[in-house]
């Protein structure tokens, strides 16, 4: 197959892009990207949030218009002005959330309909019957045995993600594009789906498969293309090299020989056997004040439930938390922060920013009664300690009465993160810091943390192998809920580092499942 | 200029509706006119200042008129038929306001009911309730109770003092009230932590919770502001009229919900605003009156509120948020 | 229908196999028409459209208390001011299958067919204040035109028929324009009357609204000495402001309609509330019933049955001592009663 499609790539290719470039404003997601699919080929677009992927995907849609470069489409210009542009041309997505793919109330029968219904290609009376034998038709490609008039609300997730599939290949798409299908599937659904998409691909339709699961990119893919910050940073042909493929979507692309913190403190935070997610291998680790430990790997593999845990807004199934010797069960957040741990949350925007303030009272919000006598705020005071954080912090701003919306998205940042190293914690876990934030302001708040990290363990969950490389001593990579992998950051084998997270690989520890303890020194 | 128009604008609007009115009608223009614009809107304006705490924490009151109503009826009731004193009385419909409010913020809170749902709900339940004790009727001095006998008590001194008695002869104690209630709300809004974290819920509340603010606590407290507020509406309600009228206060909270979303616009807040609220209840009274004088049939008066208030979202919504961006 | 019919039928046959027994309630139903000779068979439906308030709360005690001394069975709908509802009640009614209707209330046009409907339906039907267009139903009136007329004789009577007047109306709500047109016809006939303010609002609490309009138009018109404010809640409204403004000496209120609050408002010290036309709403609420008693009993109480109106001034209130409705009515007897619709068989709520 593979074969087939690099002897005829230049005339079999259903979609071609030629240096497309896209920016939202100052912000340039995507930069020079070639791309190029030919039919009954799957090529599986790897890339971590904010790559630009899901900017791509909507140029092709027809949703947004590429600002420069050219889409051909068969061979003929492209240039879609709307999604119902696109499907006409023989452009199908099915979306990563299935219910925008699916009306839930409607039956299965008028969902695979539902285009033809919209376009009025079906005349203003359309009898029950009609409507099933039309949809049975369209069903039978994909062997979709389902009764035609059950309300899609019933179905299954998997079911319903084959319905939204079985009405894009309705329109018998020249180009297929999946964004992320598997991600709500189970094991024997996503199978289901697989073999759904080997058939397509035997039947020669082109397909875009969106994914960073490895275990759906290992079975499907026959070329790997890999975006990072808006470029193509790699092309890999069969034989697949998913190591180079993970390597080049993270990109370290940094020298590992670097200082890391000598001097270890004494034992802070133990976690000890924990299960995250029911069914998936219990792990340990411990860490150490002064020390700062990133856990990295993919998107969705537990990082955020661990730290949600650790800041006690949720339970995780087994295991305990030691801090300092005491056991340590947070009953929600502002337990957490009574008993010395923070968090500054991923997503800032949704779970840390306040809109409405300025930066001054976006600063004070967690310690207001610090700056409160009687009730009353103590504006002065607020506004010295926020004078006083800016100038740390080195926030680019006219004033500490800035709306925090204003600001640069790295400027947010250090704000948001100002917040929590305000005053001293036990814990300071933070949770995908850097997204959406410069490198320059990624070293700043680095900087800051190590020179706050004192006798405080800080924790800090990424997906970006580069954010951790950078700013951490010691790395733990998790993948499947679970822990897999310990690294020194001056000492990194980056071959395991990066089979560790992308699941091929269990390392030895991880048998043990204890880090940290007394594994490397 | 154009930050100009939009801190001043509506206060100016304000002045030059003043000033229109005063050249048409010389009457208007004079301390005791002004007092009694003042008079007007006291209830209203004491409401609003109850839904704009909602506002703040980004939920909705629907209720607030029917607490009045309620409340109104509950000091008329427990005076004219128990022949409770006006302490008692005043205390009952504090009392009734808090608990509405609290059942409020419970609904939302912890039964998770949408707010507009969960008040609306409650408006229809007080409604109903506050007709239970006298069985639909009015109550007033010398009633006939449903058991055929003649009610006894009558309204406290005292009580109809609150909606009846001028200070030094001019300044009535609702508008005395009002300016009290204003001020304590405006303080603990814009200057205490208390405030500031129910501005920080209105704004994110999953940013609030995660920076360790007891979100369901302050939305709780929220609804028995605005609950307490509406009580003391119907208190001075009672007072004013001097009997138990059976009411929907619909049109009370219509008015008050527009008095605090013209807050919005004043000095171009684009939030919810104690300030706000007043001066945007005191420009709808300013309106009435001056056109009330003018003879102005009262049918005009819906469409001219309507009109202040679609002015007032379009200069918060609109020309706000682009002198933002 | 058929099913309701058959139903009588099988009750009337046990009636009538328990006569060759005990007959006591034949004895005593005896010298009453049918179907009154069985009242307990007999069904009448009230749809309301208006309800709150202590007009229409006394409205609805007569019609009980009626309602009682006839022993028939009734049913009371409440649409609180929907007019279509109101229509879908009378359907209701239809096909609960009463026997008559008292239609309270409502709009015109949304009444008329419902009311046809029960006509043909065979249900005798009569209407209190809303005109239905259909000769088969009596109007109970209470003749807000006397009301209105009452009211202002006595103003011309207290201030000569020369005076500066604020007028509280609004528009569209049928009782107030039959008033406003004897309203009209008083200042066409005594152009001493000089109108310099007309206003009002229907805005909940009614009372409250009005008083804000009220301190207005004093403040823009310092001359009125009398204000017409046919309706109690008006009255109530302008009597706040009039105090407010401390003109209560110099300022008297006609007004229509009575209430227990009201006759407080008006003994009130130096109360510029001097006098009101009303009719008890309670003995209206009597009224219709007996006139629809009367069409179901084959009698014809007229096309329109007028309850007459009674002049009640602050004076009288004070001479006699009169604290409330009740007193009001044991004291003055021509308001407690009307003998209207009496027909010699028809039983009369106790007094």
């Amino acid at each position: 197959m593979a074969e087939t499609s690099n002897n005829q790539a230049s005339k079999d290719n259903v979609l071609d892009l030629k240096d497309v470039e896209k920016s939202f404003g100052s912000n340039r997601v995507l930069q020079g990207v070639n791309l190029s699919i030919s039919a009954g080929e799957v090529v599986v677009l790897m890339g971590a949030n904010g790559a630009g992927k899901s900017t791509l995907v909507k140029i092709i849609a027809g949703v947004h218009n590429a600002d420069s470069g050219s889409l051909t489409l068969d061979g003929e210009p492209f240039m879609p002005a709307t999604p119902a542009d696109a499907l006409r041309a023989g452009v199908c997505i099915v979306h990563q959330a299935i219910n925008d793919c699916v009306a839930p109330d409607l039956s299965v029968a008028q969902n695979l309909l539902l285009d033809r219904l919209c376009n009025g290609e079906t005349g203003l009376f359309f009898g029950r019957g009609r409507a099933a034998r039309e949809a049975r038709k369209i069903a039978g490609a994909l062997d979709l045995e389902l009764d035609m008039n059950k309300p899609v609300r019933e179905l299954d997730l998997a079911d319903r993600q084959l319905v939204g599939i079985s009405r894009a290949l309705a329109q018998n798409p020249k180009l297929l594009i999946l964004d992320e299908p598997t991600s709500s599937l189970s094991q024997r659904e996503a199978e289901r789906l697989f073999g759904i998409i080997d058939r397509l691909r035997q039947s020669g339709v082109a397909i875009l498969y969106i994914s960073h699961r490895m275990s759906d990119i290992r079975r499907l893919a026959d070329r790997i293309i890999a975006l990072r910050d808006g470029r193509i940073t790699g092309v890999f042909e069969k034989p697949l090299n998913y190591e180079a493929a993970v390597n080049a979507m993270l990109g370290h692309g940094m020298e590992v020989s670097k200082k890391i913190a000598v001097t270890r403190g004494a034992k802070i935070f133990d976690a000890r056997d924990v299960v995250l997610k029911t069914g998936c291998e219990p792990f340990s680790f411990s860490l150490s004040g002064g020390e700062i430990v990133a856990i990295t790997g993919l998107v969705g593999t537990g990082k955020s439930e661990l730290a949600e845990c650790l800041f006690g807004l949720r339970q995780p199934p087994a295991g305990t938390f030691l801090l300092d010797g005491k056991p340590y069960q947070p009953l929600n957040n502002r337990d957490a922060v009574g008993q010395g741990v923070f968090m500054a949350a991923k997503d800032r925007a949704n779970s840390s920013m306040i809109p409405g303030f300025d930066i001054s009272q976006n600063l004070t919000l967690p310690f207001l009664p610090d700056f409160t006598a009687l009730g009353t705020v103590l504006r002065r005071k607020e506004r010295n300690k926020a004078k006083e954080m800016i100038d740390w912090l080195g926030v680019v701003c006219q004033s500490d009465q800035d709306m925090l919306n204003a600001l640069s998205g790295g400027n947010q940042q250090k704000v948001v993160i100002g917040r929590w190293l305000s005053k001293a914690c036990r814990l300071l876990v933070l949770d995908e810091p850097f997204q959406g934030v410069d490198i320059r302001a990624r070293g700043d708040i680095g900087n800051k943390l190590r020179e706050t990290a004192g006798d405080r363990a800080t924790l800090l969950m990424t997906a970006e192998l580069d954010e951790a490389l950078e700013v951490s001593d010691r790395i733990l990579v998790m993948s499947n809920h679970t822990i897999v992998g310990e690294h020194r950051t001056d000492s990194v084998d980056m071959d395991l580092l990066l089979s560790q997270i992308s699941g091929a690989v269990v390392s030895p520890n991880a048998a043990a499942g204890h880090f940290g303890k007394d594994g490397i020194q | 200029m154009r930050n100009f128009a939009i801190r001043y604008g509506f206060l100016l609007l304000l002045l030059a509706i003043i000033v229109f009115f005063t050249i048409m009608e010389p009457a208007f223009m004079s301390l005791r006119s002004m007092v009694f614009v003042f008079q007007s809107v006291s209830i209203t304006a004491i409401l609003a200042l109850g839904v704009t705490a909602t506002l703040v924490v980004g939920g909705f009151d629907l209720s607030i008129g029917s607490v009045a109503a309620s409340s109104m009826m509950a000091a008329s009731y427990a005076m004219v038929i128990w022949g409770a004193g006006s302490v008692e009385a005043v205390a009952l419909c504090l009392a009734l306001g808090l608990a509405v409010g609290f059942f409020n913020g419970v609904l939302v809170v912890y039964a998770r009911v949408p707010d507009l749902l969960a008040t609306l709900g409650t408006m229809f339940l007080l409604l109903g309730l506050q007709l239970i004790p006298t069985a639909g009727r009015s109550i007033a001095k010398g009633m006939m109770l449903p058991d055929g006998s003649t009610a006894e008590g009558s309204f406290d001194p005292g009580f109809l003092f609150l909606g009846r008695h001028r200070l030094y002869d001019i300044l009535p104690v609702s508008v005395l009230i009002m300016l009290v209630l204003a001020l304590v709300i405006w303080f603990f809004l814009e200057f205490t932590r208390w405030g500031r974290v129910m501005y920080a819920i209105g704004s994110n509340e999953l940013a609030s919770r995660l920076a360790g603010a007891p979100v369901n606590r302050y939305k709780i407290a929220a609804y028995m502001i605005s609950g307490f507020c509406a009580s003391i509406g119907g208190i001075l309600l009672a007072a004013r009229v001097g009997r138990g009228d059976v009411s929907s206060g619909n049109n009370l909270l219509l008015d008050s919900v527009a008095a605090a979303l013209i807050g919005f616009a004043v000095l171009g807040a684009a939030k919810p605003n104690a300030f706000g609220t007043l001066v945007g209840a005191i420009f709808v009274g300013v309106l009435l009156q001056g056109m009330t004088m003018m003879n102005a049939p009262y049918y005009t008066q819906d469409f001219v509120k309507g009109a202040v208030l679609v002015i007032a979202l379009v200069f918060t919504f609109s020309l706000t948020k682009a002198a933002r961006n | 229908m058929l099913n309701h019919l058959t139903r009588r039928m099988a009750v009337k046959l046990g009636v009538a196999a328990l006569a060759a027994g005990a007959t006591i309630t034949g004895a005593l139903a005896q010298d009453k028409p049918a179907p009154f000779d069985n009242p307990g068979d007999v069904k009448i439906a009230l749809v309301r459209y208006l309800s709150t308030g202590d007009f229409f709360q006394a409205y609805l005690s007569g019609v009980e208390r009626q309602a009682e001394a006839l022993g028939v069975d009734l049913r009371v709908f409440d649409s609180r001011q929907d007019a279509a509802l109101q229509a879908d009640m009378v359907d209701q009614a239809i096909a609960l299958g009463v026997d008559g209707i008292v239609v309270q209330h409502g709009l015109t046009e949304s009444m008329t067919e419902a009311v046809q409907r029960a006509v043909d339906a065979g249900i005798k039907v009569v209407a209190f204040d809303v005109n239905v267009e259909n000769d088969a139903v009596p109007q109970i009136e209470q003749s807000d035109q006397l009301l209105a007329q009452l009211a202002l004789e006595q103003a011309i009577k207290d201030n000569g028929d020369s005076f500066t007047a604020g007028y509280v109306y609004v528009p569209g709500i049928a009782p107030l324009d039959r008033r406003d047109e004897k309203w009209r016809e008083f200042k066409d006939k005594y152009p001493g009357i000089n109108e310099v303010a007309q206003f009002g609002t229907l805005d909940n609490p009614i009372a409250n609204s009005v008083a804000n309009q009220a301190s207005a138009v004093l403040r823009a018109n310092p001359t009125i000495n009398v204000m017409f404010a046919p309706y109690d809640e008006f009255a109530k409204g302008v009597k706040i402001a009039v105090d407010e403004a401390g003109l209560n000496n110099d300022i008297k209120i006609y007004s229509a309609d009575v209430s227990s609050a009201d006759i407080q408002a008006m003994r009130e010290d130096a109360s510029a509330w001097v006098a009101t036309a009303a009719t008890n709403p309670a003995v209206v609420g009597e009224v219709s019933v007996r006139a629809l008693a009367m069409l179901l009993a084959g009698e014809e109480p007229g096309q329109s049955v007028i309850v007459p109106p009674t002049l009640i001034t602050r004076d009288m209130l004070m001479d006699l001592d009169i604290q409330n409705m009740e007193q009001l009515s044991a004291k003055l007897p021509q308001f407690a009663h009307a003998d209207v619709a009496v027909p010699a068989w028809m039983p009369l709520p106790e007094r």
